[in-house]
């Protein structure tokens, strides 16, 4: 130890000049052009390679410019939030927006890129996938309407996943229903002969035999769930000519009218809508629910708490029906809520759209849709031996999509689905008729949104 | 006074104003001011998610909130979920003001001031734990105590009497959130109640005891009178608060239409993502009016209970 104090000068400085030693070596190059990339992605258990893609993405350009010898570099500043949802997050990356702070690439959900591009947001995508076409020609034709505001393209879509009703066929064993009567489920959803009335009399019957203590349990909160439900009482939220959103008064008091004979015929817990997401999961997955309509995502969590193992486990256990035809001869339903990249309207858009397009490439696709219980954006990544041995739910999924609707890329969506919202709650709890409710409602819509909104009848 | 030191002396009094007033006045103006300017601003305005003001002035929020009808008898009809809002505030403020906030906090004062010095300290020190308690714990509590299912402690006590259990959240919503916000905002009134009981002089009581007062004469009589200032004073405070309150409504009762009162209207179309939110000139339009009902009552109130008067001259002699 060096004892004086020139010693200990001395000592000092040797360390420093070793400490500048090892910076001076590991310090990484300065390039003449370093690309900063800012990317908004929310933390999401469920997606951590939508930014993590991103990121890989760009990793594998800078080893194209390296190749190339240019001396241009892209960094990733990954803006992580911690919004609860996607709807907080979008509000965030709005005020953000507003503040001039645009992120060059965002994770978003897809039904706001209507309030997006009406904020001065997002590039316009069409010409950047029609020139780069060989990236992204086998993405799945459908999931391309969800990323449409006013017929162009705002976006790139990051997964895909479809909405149904859940059964605990266990519950409906117990209740007295044979294998036989549950397997022609599915085709008489398909055929429209079993209606949603049908859902709630044989949610009923669980309940009454003592096989379930809950019939069935919906989302607790505000959320595009319910479209499916409405859509099967024939309400078609969107007019893609006016680009408006639309509404019937009758067939929101059938919307209604449903939910109040589920409640009082003792398959639908009246205080549905002050649940919490917790219990509302634990309904389910603790065997006390027959019924449950979310999403595919699920399956990995319900695999888990029912301690299930692979397909045919899965589905001995558990049901998956589109949502039922309001009435007999209807068409059943269902819903998906694709997340996607937007690119913001900045100087690096074109750069961030082709980080983007690789990202949406098939190998760093399957493992983010794998990984979370997501289905395919591509056509082909159906065929990849990674989605065939551990995807396999997803691909039973697929079919599904065939009658799968999306939300409106309209800005007032989610506003429309509040207020729809509170008409639910209004009639579960016992509040109003569903005729008051849907007078309620329609007043609300017309208030709130104005021109926004058509209604009907 | 020699007038050599006048002016010295005047210049001291600006600089010495600026300097002791001058923190407190930018704090009010930063903090208390601005916020209600701001707020102004952006009812007059059509701000929702983007965050612009595209439309300004409007007054498009309010006609949001009500619409001009020359048949009505004020000229103008509220909607009505604003109506709604209007007429479950007032119910929740009431009756959690009066049961709660000074009728019961002045039963906990009487009581925990009559008993051993000790003992009421102890007592007192409880109805303060709830106060102490993060409000997302309190919260917490409440619903494990009214949970609809048999797991829930209000249900398992009733069920020991043979009583089926019952839904609080969906049958009695407006006594749950009275009572929540009552339980915990009782021990303000009843610290500020106890201090003032401390404050009478012992002498009176032995006074009024001499010549043959009982417990409750020498309650309306000595306590009562020396306890109107601090009553007028809770009444304002706790009613102001109690309007724009709505955190323990949001924790426990979630956004349920049941409980929607003004605060939690405003707060579900501006905060409250999942449920509405980015409104934030529909909200700050319901806020202003919150801000104007605020002041109209405190004014009522200052006047009704003569807090003029009693803010002048004290009523009992301390030494």
């Amino acid at each position: 130890m060096p004892q004086t104090w020139e010693g200990i000068m001395r000592h000092f400085m040797l360390i420093a000049a070793a400490a500048m030693a090892v910076v001076g070596v590991t310090a990484e190059p300065i390039f003449a052009e370093d690309v900063t990339i800012k990317l908004w992605a929310r933390a999401d258990r469920s997606g951590p390679l939508r930014a993590g893609n991103i990121v890989a993405a760009a990793d594998q350009m800078n080893r194209m410019f390296e190749a190339a010898g240019s001396d241009t570099r892209v960094k990733i500043d990954l803006i992580e939030t911690n919004a609860a949802g996607f709807d907080a997050d979008a509000l965030d990356l709005l005020k953000a927006h507003s503040v001039g702070d645009t992120p060059d690439i965002a994770v978003a959900a897809h039904e706001w890129i209507g309030a997006f591009v009406e904020g001065g947001m997002l590039a316009n995508l069409e010409e950047h996938i029609s020139a780069n076409a060989s990236m992204y020609s086998d993405i799945i034709p459908q999931l391309w309407e969800s990323v449409k505001f006013k017929g162009e393209r705002y976006g790139v879509p990051q997964d895909s996943e479809v909405r149904m009703f859940f059964m605990n066929k266990d519950i409906l064993r117990a209740a007295g229903k044979t294998n036989a009567e549950l397997s022609a489920l599915e085709a008489a959803v398909n055929a429209g002969e079993f209606t949603m009335f049908d859902w709630c009399d044989l949610a009923a019957e669980a309940v009454e035999s003592g096989a379930a203590k809950v019939g069935w349990v919906h989302r607790p909160n505000v959320g595009p769930d319910f479209q499916m439900v409405m859509a099967s009482f024939g309400i078609e939220n969107y007019n893609k000519a006016e680009a408006k959103l639309q509404i019937t008064r009758s067939g929101l008091t059938k919307f209604y009218g449903w939910l109040k004979y589920c409640v009082d015929n003792g398959s639908l817990p009246a205080d549905m809508t002050t649940w919490s997401w917790d219990s509302t999961h634990a309904a389910f997955r603790g065997g006390d629910s027959m019924g449950k309509f979310h999403g595919i995502w699920n399956v990995g969590a319900q695999m888990e708490s029912f301690g299930l193992t692979g397909a045919d486990d899965y589905f001995n256990k558990i049901g998956w029906i589109n949502a039922p035809a309001g009435e007999k001869g209807g068409k059943p339903q269902n819903l998906s809520h694709p997340i996607v990249y937007v690119v913001g309207n900045t100087p690096n858009k074109d750069l961030a759209a082709l980080l983007v397009g690789m990202a949406s490439q098939p190998v760093p696709n399957t493992a983010h849709a794998v990984g979370t219980n997501h289905t395919p954006i591509n056509y082909g990544q159906t065929a990849m031996p990674e989605f065939i041995e551990k995807g396999w739910a997803l691909v039973a999924g697929t079919p599904m999509l065939k009658v799968a609707g999306f939300m409106p890329n309209h800005p007032n969506i989610g506003q429309y689905n509040a207020v729809v919202f509170t008409g639910i709650q209004a009639v579960e709890t016992g509040e109003m008729s569903a005729e008051d409710a849907a007078d309620m409602v329609i007043e609300e819509l017309e208030v709130e949104l104005g021109d926004a909104v058509i209604i009907l009848d | 006074m020699n007038h050599a030191f006048v002016k010295p002396q005047r210049t001291h009094g600006i600089s010495d104003t600026v300097l002791f007033l001058g923190p407190a006045i930018l704090l009010l103006s930063v903090f208390f001011l601005a916020p209600i300017v701001v707020n102004i601003f952006v009812a007059f305005s059509d701000m929702a998610r983007t965050v612009r003001f595209e439309d300004f002035p409007t007054t498009q929020q309010f006609n949001k909130l009500g619409k001009l009808d020359p048949e009505a008898l004020l000229g103008f009809e509220l909607r009505g979920s604003f109506y709604r809002a209007l007429a479950l505030t007032g119910t929740f403020v009431f009756f959690t003001l009066f049961i709660f906030n000074v009728t019961f906090a002045l039963i906990l004062a009487l009581t925990t001031t009559a008993v051993p010095e000790r003992m009421g300290a102890v007592f007192r020190a409880i109805w303060l734990l709830p106060r102490m308690s993060p409000s997302i714990v309190y919260a917490l509590l409440w619903l494990w105590v009214i949970d609809s299912t048999e797991r829930g402690l209000f249900n398992q006590v009733i069920m020991a009497f043979g009583l089926e259990p019952m839904n609080l959240q969906l049958d009695h919503p407006m006594t749950v959130i009275v009572v929540a916000n009552g339980l915990i905002g009782a021990s303000l009134g009843m610290i500020i109640f106890t201090s003032a009981i401390r404050s009478i002089p012992e002498h009176l009581f032995h006074a009024a005891r001499a010549d043959g007062a009982g417990s409750l004469s020498i309650i309306r009589h000595v306590i009562l009178p020396a306890l109107r200032w601090p009553i007028s004073y809770i009444t304002i405070y706790q009613s102001l608060a109690l309007l724009v309150s709505f955190e323990y409504i949001f924790l426990i009762m979630g956004p349920s239409r049941s409980t929607m009162t003004m605060a939690m209207l405003s707060y579900t179309k501006t905060l409250a993502p999942g449920i509405g939110g980015g409104l934030y000139a529909y909200g700050a339009a319901i806020a202003l009016i919150l801000i104007v009902i605020g002041i109209v009552v405190a004014l009522v109130m200052w006047r009704l209970t003569n807090m003029k008067n009693l803010l002048q001259r004290p009523r009992i002699e301390v030494r």
